[in-house]
């Protein structure tokens, strides 16, 4: 089957958008978890 | 029931991997019992070397008893059969003596209240000598069967040592899991801290194994055809199996990763994801036994029983079926996008942490560095997933690319290595201002060298 370049470029749009929206939400995800449950004065060392 | 084994070879095969390849792992958890200083892992370490000394028995019966019906086929070299036997019984022999002595330092330690460092050592001594003597006794012993290992390679479509790397390789994940399991759980149950850390970072290190071992199984297969006695089917029912067990390993690795990151910045455990592990790693082994049994039957006969259906259409199941997919434009070129998407992910993620911890940038902490690292771990399952779909495109040409072959491995170098990254307790209190430990930037350099690697390998496989 032949494939029209719309199509092309439409799949390569929809297949990298979900792909990166799942990782930038699971790491924004992770980092909020650990920010509600982050010991008093976060997790990040302080100087 | 088909992967209860029925006859002493079928046994045989089974357990004497337990032996050898078991003891790398334990040797692994022995050495971070030192490192850690922890007096319960290195007492569970002793009683995981006794049960592999208890191991040796069940495993020189089944060998015996397999010589016995072997030395019948003609195909199978009598001498080949004698030199297994020597070094299999010598290496046997030390392992129940390191079994014997870890069993006695447990024995004497309950009364002395404390562990003796003399016999720790004397017990790690013994250990590596029999894993330097069942490395030859297992080298010996894959000969005994797998004639394709000496077929020439100018007839082959790709070389055989892809099946020789393949037949060792895939042993690693296998065992490795089961002792995983076996620490992880006894971790649970005791609610020991460096216990569960060790069982989840070798869930993680036995998911990244998976990479090199579905690659180097996926060249085995191209070695393989055309050879007489081995069935294409077989090999892609096998090759089906193996697929769900890299989702598999993929799920545990990656919620066993994320529990150590978090981890890492909550000091401590959620319990509700130690048993999504747990869940997780169980489901996989069932996966894994049933991979192992179809991979045992394309080479083994002798395994065979008359229940077990052999399958006979090659182009059934999922992998040839994906091969077809994959081949089409619009389904090829928005998972090599996705692919270039990975290595960006894993490149900058690696690049910016590496570098805090070489020395750039210090008036940030390593913790502050250390959130961003889910990033390049989420680019890696998007390179692992995209990149065995381009495999299934054209696997014969990528896996007779020169570069192919070094890229797997610096990928595998580059995976373990930013494990460290999570685990160190002297980087993790580098403070701003502060200068990260020496040995923490020679792990930097390994895995941003390893990752440059990694690239540059990809993109020389289409013109070297």
């Amino acid at each position: 089957m032949e494939y029209g370049n719309t199509a092309i470029v439409f799949m390569v749009v929809a297949v990298v958008s979900c792909v990166l929206g799942l990782s930038f939400f699971g790491v924004y995800y992770l980092n909020k978890i650990v920010d509600q449950n982050a010991p008093e004065g976060g997790s990040v060392r302080k100087t | 029931m088909h992967l209860i084994p029925q006859s002493s070879s079928h046994f045989h095969l089974l357990v004497s991997i337990f032996p050898s390849i078991g003891l790398i792992f334990v040797l692994g958890f022995y050495a971070t019992a030192f490192a850690a200083d922890n007096e319960a892992m290195k007492r569970s370490c002793l009683v995981l070397f006794a049960i592999l000394g208890l191991l040796a028995i069940p495993t020189y019966v089944s060998g015996d008893r397999s010589m016995a019906v072997l030395s019948q086929d003609p195909k199978i070299s009598q001498d080949l059969m004698t030199t297994h036997f020597g070094w299999g019984i010598t290496s046997l022999a030390l392992l129940v003596l390191t079994g014997a002595t870890a069993l006695i330092e447990l024995w004497r330690s309950r009364r002395a209240e404390r562990l003796s460092n003399g016999a720790l050592h004397l017990v790690l001594g013994l250990a590596i000598v029999s894993l330097a003597l069942m490395a030859i006794a297992g080298e010996t012993g894959w000969e005994i069967n797998h004639h394709e290992l000496r077929l020439d390679p100018a007839t082959q479509r790709t070389p055989q040592a892809w099946s020789h790397v393949h037949i060792i390789l895939n042993h690693f994940p296998t065992v490795g899991f089961v002792f995983a399991l076996v620490v992880y759980i006894a971790a649970l149950v005791m609610n020991n801290v460096v216990m569960k850390r060790a069982g989840l970072v070798l869930f993680v290190i036995c998911a990244i194994l998976g990479v090199p071992t579905y690659v180097t199984g996926a060249a085995s297969m191209w070695a393989l055809t055309g050879v007489p006695g081995i069935s294409r089917a077989a090999i892609n029912a096998h090759r089906d199996m193996a697929l769900w067990t890299l989702f598999g390993l993929a799920f545990t690795g990656v919620t066993a990763w994320i529990e150590l990151w978090r981890f890492r910045h909550l000091g401590r455990f959620s319990n509700r994801s130690l048993y999504l592990v747990l869940a997780f790693a169980i489901i996989t082994l069932g996966v894994m036994a049933e991979t192992g049994h179809r991979g045992g039957q394309i080479n083994h006969p002798e395994i065979r029983v008359a229940t077990d259906a052999l399958p006979t259409d090659p182009k059934a199941g999922w992998s040839p079926a994906i091969e077809s997919l994959i081949n089409h434009v619009i389904w090829f070129v928005p998972w090599q996008t996705v692919h270039f998407f990975g290595f960006s992910l894993i490149f900058g993620t690696a690049l910016v942490v590496s570098l805090r911890v070489l020395g750039f940038w210090k008036s940030m902490p390593f913790s502050a560095v250390h959130r961003i690292l889910p990033l390049g771990v989420f680019g890696v399952v998007m390179n692992v997933f995209s990149g065995m779909l381009i495999l299934f495109a054209d696997s014969s040409r990528y896996l007779n690319a020169t570069t192919f072959a070094p890229k797997i491995a610096l990928i595998t170098i580059g995976a373990i290595a930013v494990l460290y990254f999570s685990l160190s307790e002297r980087l993790w209190t580098v403070k701003a201002g502060e200068d990260a430990p020496m040995s923490a930037k020679w792990v930097a350099a390994v895995v941003l060298l390893s990752w440059a690697g990694v690239i540059m390998g990809g993109r020389l496989i289409s013109y070297v």
